[in-house]
């Protein structure tokens, strides 16, 4: 099946051919995202310009039947953005202007191809600052963060990108034109806005976001500490939280990744310590003080070997350069890896970081973990060499380790997304009816399922059967919740 | 006609309680909030959620806890206490017994949703029953998670339309070791000016408030350590007329130093008994241009969120959606006089007709809370 010619037609001329990419060679640059794995080839790539382009392109697909998939910077690590065949991809890169910073109400209104990190550069100046903070925040866009409900270090304290979100204009799948929440957090019936956010991209394309701003914390404590166990290092989690701190952001790796970091950006940990935690707090000066000496106090109490505390903005950076490199930099040690992105209870991380390791020696494969430890979101980097030929067993070792994490009550993803990924592990996590209801959402908004269609659902044609069944919740099974 | 009462005390009876009866359903919760929105239309049945009650899991070191959906907040609140921790969620009826259910139901919030957020930032999970007996799960039990359609957005503010609210998981935070409160008398442009001064600071305030009793309210959320050099660098920051609260009456319902003023915007917020009461939500800049226009005989006004709640003679709140929708806001009627006509809502959001396919997919017989939207004609 191919692209039908008059709708094909339509559709360039809805924009018209300067901003429309259908040479085969060039749409090759869209066929996947940061999922490398998965490549379709789009038929046709439309690049517009403005709101009203996006809405003329939509409402060309949709009078045409044709499918439709938004894309931002193509970061995305569960393939949302991965094309439909014979389908548009609908790129929001010229989209690129900060339309207002307004810093009396602490807010800005950007378009979707602004990236996370040029909104801070923007609002800056007036000591405010756009608080989540996915690692890859110098070139994802904050469309694809409003698609994804993107997370990142500091969500522990300041939450997601639903948190700081006050509305967006959405090009409806049929082409119309609306805004989803308001001026303030009040509402006015059920909150449109917060089932769009996280919604990968299958109810609509956003052309405009209002986004709240922070003001900067005066002050920024952060420390870097060694630990001759992950379990030690897990306590130290758990006392600080027992203690009624909520540290900006605590992050742990293990012997693996700190080796990876280490290698590929020099940040000055420590080669061969079992696991490193880092901490920090953020606040007002005499909060933050008495606070940070707690933490420091706690960590002692847990035998850390080596604890460092940053004295100065660069060596703050530094920490966080070896933390956030840890991903990429895992391709300095193995030729490939896939990174999970699962989500347990704080309190089993020992437990499931024990499951892993037992897991990665029966598949005879390395996995590295560097995660968000202060709210439980693992991402395991599972090594393999395609090469070698371990690709099929790495797929399935990283597939286990997500649903592991939904048995022990947490979630398959806490950042990533679901995409195409993830969806026929779904019913791993929901059950029938519930997948059926967030079908009914899915509905109203694109009754006729053009956009972004096979992703975040299992799909029949997706997943081969048919989803059994209902089958209990795990935590149904483990009598933590009850369904009748 | 008769009301059937049902009065559920699982998720197996209210769903067989859905599905023997016929027709139309109000829910209800504790009461605390029976008249807000629209109108209710005729019923056949009400489902009273209160024998949904208690605890299901909380885990202290998870910082999250699991309750069936009328579950009092107040009593929730105090159980968690007990571990240090609570729901960082203070609206004005909580101490009147509103249950955790009908506070996500009606998207209520209160002063410290200026840091924390409403109920749609805290509930991280929802178990629902819909009109057809189908009972739906979304979100978890894990702060951190965006796997699947976030369902529990759709019941925040939906006013009993789309579904039961039966469980309801939240995000749990500690309890601040100590609270302060600086007081300013003055009217609400100098308060104006002194939040905006306060805002641009970095003295992280959890709740600026002016009150029509003509004072401004800061509060700041600290360490025993901390506060009294936090409040010491507000005090200066506010100038001569500040000073610390310090009052805190057992009858307030609050606790800490400062209670009684807390106590006091918590009855502003309830409003005046004949009044009709609007709930408004503009940019914080123009929030006090539109209360000055008011005719309000109460107001508590976040200066920081840009959300209010006035008190009105019953002819002035048609006039009251007018001004909030001209400054791009939002608005609803919350109590209301008897005999009041007017409508409960502003002109509908842009997209009025999701809202409405949404209603058609979750509720197609139009069976829950018929009336709650209007004039817009959702349900
Ligand atoms: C090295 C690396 C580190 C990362 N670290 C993090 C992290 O710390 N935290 C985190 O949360 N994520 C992280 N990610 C994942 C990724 O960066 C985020 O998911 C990001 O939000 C994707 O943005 P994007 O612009 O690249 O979107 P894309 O990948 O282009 O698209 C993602 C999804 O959004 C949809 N979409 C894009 N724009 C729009 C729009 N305007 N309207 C509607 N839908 C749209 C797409 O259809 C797709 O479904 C990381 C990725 C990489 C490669």
């Amino acid at each position: 099946m191919t692209l039908d010619p008059v709708a094909r037609a339509a559709i360039v001329a809805a924009l018209g051919p300067d901003d429309v990419v259908d040479d085969p060679v060039q749409t090759r640059a869209y066929e996947c995202d940061g999922l490398t794995g998965y490549r379709v080839r789009p038929e046709i790539v439309l690049i517009p310009r403005d709101a009203e382009g996006v809405a003329r392109a939509v409402k060309a697909c949709h009078r045409n039947g044709v499918p439709f998939v938004a894309r931002g910077a193509g970061t995305g690590l569960s393939g949302g953005a991965l094309p439909v065949a014979d389908g548009v991809v609908i790129s929001l890169a010229r989209l690129k202007r900060v339309l207002e910073v307004d810093p009396v109400n602490r807010r800005a209104v950007v378009e979707p191809g602004v990236t996370n990190l040029e909104i801070t550069a923007a609002v800056a100046a007036h000591g405010l600052y756009y608080a989540p903070d996915p690692s890859s925040q110098q070139v994802c866009t904050i469309g694809g963060n409003v698609a994804e409900n993107s997370g990142g270090a500091h969500c522990l304290k300041y939450g997601f990108t639903t948190n700081h979100v006050y509305s967006m204009e959405v090009v409806l799948p049929d082409g119309e034109l609306v805004t989803l929440g308001g001026d303030s957090a009040e509402q006015q019936g059920p909150d449109l806005r917060g089932v769009f956010l996280g919604s990968e991209g299958t109810l609509g394309i956003t052309t405009k976001i209002t986004v709240r701003l922070l003001r900067t914390p005066e002050t920024v404590r952060t420390l870097l500490a060694d630990f001759p166990s992950v379990a030690e290092a897990g306590e130290v989690v758990s006392d600080i939280v027992a203690a009624g701190i909520v540290p900006a952001a605590v992050e742990m790796m293990d012997t693996l990744a700190i080796e990876a970091a280490e290698e590929a950006v020099h940040a000055g940990y420590t080669v061969g310590v079992p696991a490193a935690l880092v901490v920090e707090l953020d606040g007002p000066i005499e909060q933050c003080d008495t606070e940070f000496a707690q933490v420091k106090a706690i960590c002692d109490a847990h035998g850390c070997t080596r604890l460092h505390i940053a004295g100065s903005p660069e060596e703050r950076a530094a920490i966080w350069r070896g933390r956030k490199a840890a991903f990429a930099a895992v391709g300095r040690i193995s030729p490939d890896y896939f990174v999970q992105d699962g989500v347990v209870p704080r309190t089993r991380l020992a437990e499931v970081l024990g499951r892993i390791a037992d897991m990665g020696d029966e598949a005879g494969l390395r996995v590295a973990n560097v995660f968000h430890a202060g709210d439980g979101n693992l991402h395991p980097l599972v090594l393999y060499s395609a090469a070698a030929g371990e690709t099929e067993r790495a797929e399935e070792l990283s597939g286990a380790i997500a649903e592991l994490c939904v048995e022990l009550g947490g979630s398959l993803s806490g950042e990533h997304g679901i995409g195409t990924d993830k969806a026929c592990s779904m019913p791993k996590m929901y059950g029938e009816e519930d997948l059926a209801v967030m079908k009914r959402v899915r509905d109203a908004f694109d009754p006729e399922g053009i956009c972004n269609p096979g992703k975040v659902l299992p799909t029949p044609r997706l997943c081969g059967e048919r989803p059994g069944k209902y089958r209990p919740h795990p935590l149904e099974e483990s009598g933590v919740i009850e369904r009748l | 006609m008769t009301l059937t009462a049902l009065k559920p005390a699982s998720l197996k009876e209210a769903r067989e309680a859905v599905l023997d009866t016929t027709g139309r359903i109000s829910i209800a919760g504790a009461g605390t909030a029976a008249d807000w929105g629209g109108r209710l239309g005729p019923v056949d049945a009400v489902l009273d959620t209160t024998g949904l009650s208690g605890v299901i899991t909380h885990n202290p070191g998870d910082m999250t806890v699991s309750v069936h959906a009328g579950t009092p907040l107040r009593a929730l609140q105090e159980q968690l206490a007990e571990h240090g921790q609570h729901l960082s969620f203070d609206a004005a009826r909580v101490a009147a017994g509103a249950t955790v259910g009908g506070l996500v139901a009606t998207a209520d919030a209160g002063p410290s949703a200026l840091v924390h957020g409403t109920l749609r930032d805290l509930v991280i999970g929802t178990t629902t029953l819909l009109s057809d007996g189908a009972v739906v799960r979304s979100g978890g039990h894990v702060i951190k998670n965006v796997a699947g359609f976030d369902l529990s957005k759709l019941l925040h503010g939906s006013y009993g339309t789309l579904g039961v609210l039966v469980e309801v998981v939240l995000r749990l935070h500690p309890v601040p070791k100590a609270i302060g409160t600086v007081v300013v008398e003055c009217g609400l442009a100098d308060a104006a000016r002194l939040a905006g001064e306060v805002l641009a600071s970095q003295l992280e305030p959890t709740a600026v408030e002016w009150l029509s009793s003509g004072r401004l309210l800061v509060r700041l959320d600290s360490t025993e350590e901390a506060l009294p050099a936090r409040l010491d660098r507000l005090t200066r920051l506010l100038g001569d007329g500040a000073s610390v609260a310090s009052g805190s009456s057992e009858a307030s319902g609050q606790s800490g130093a400062g209670a009684d003023v807390w106590a006091e915007h918590a009855a502003l917020t309830r409003g005046d008994g004949g009044a009709a009461v609007v709930r408004i939500g503009v940019k914080p800049s123009l929030l006090p241009g539109v209360l000055e226009a008011l005719p309000a005989s109460t107001v508590s006004a976040g200066l920081g969120t840009g959300v209010a709640t006035v008190s009105v003679p019953g002819r002035a709140v048609a006039e009251a959606h007018a001004a909030v929708h001209a400054a791009g806001g939002t608005s609803v009627l919350r109590c209301r006089p008897a005999d009041l006509g007017a409508p409960a809502w502003g002109p509908p959001p842009s997209a009025l007709a999701v809202l409405k396919a949404v209603k058609q997919r979750f509720d197609p017989d139009g069976r829950f809370g018929p009336g709650r939207f209007d004039p817009w004609e959702i349900s």
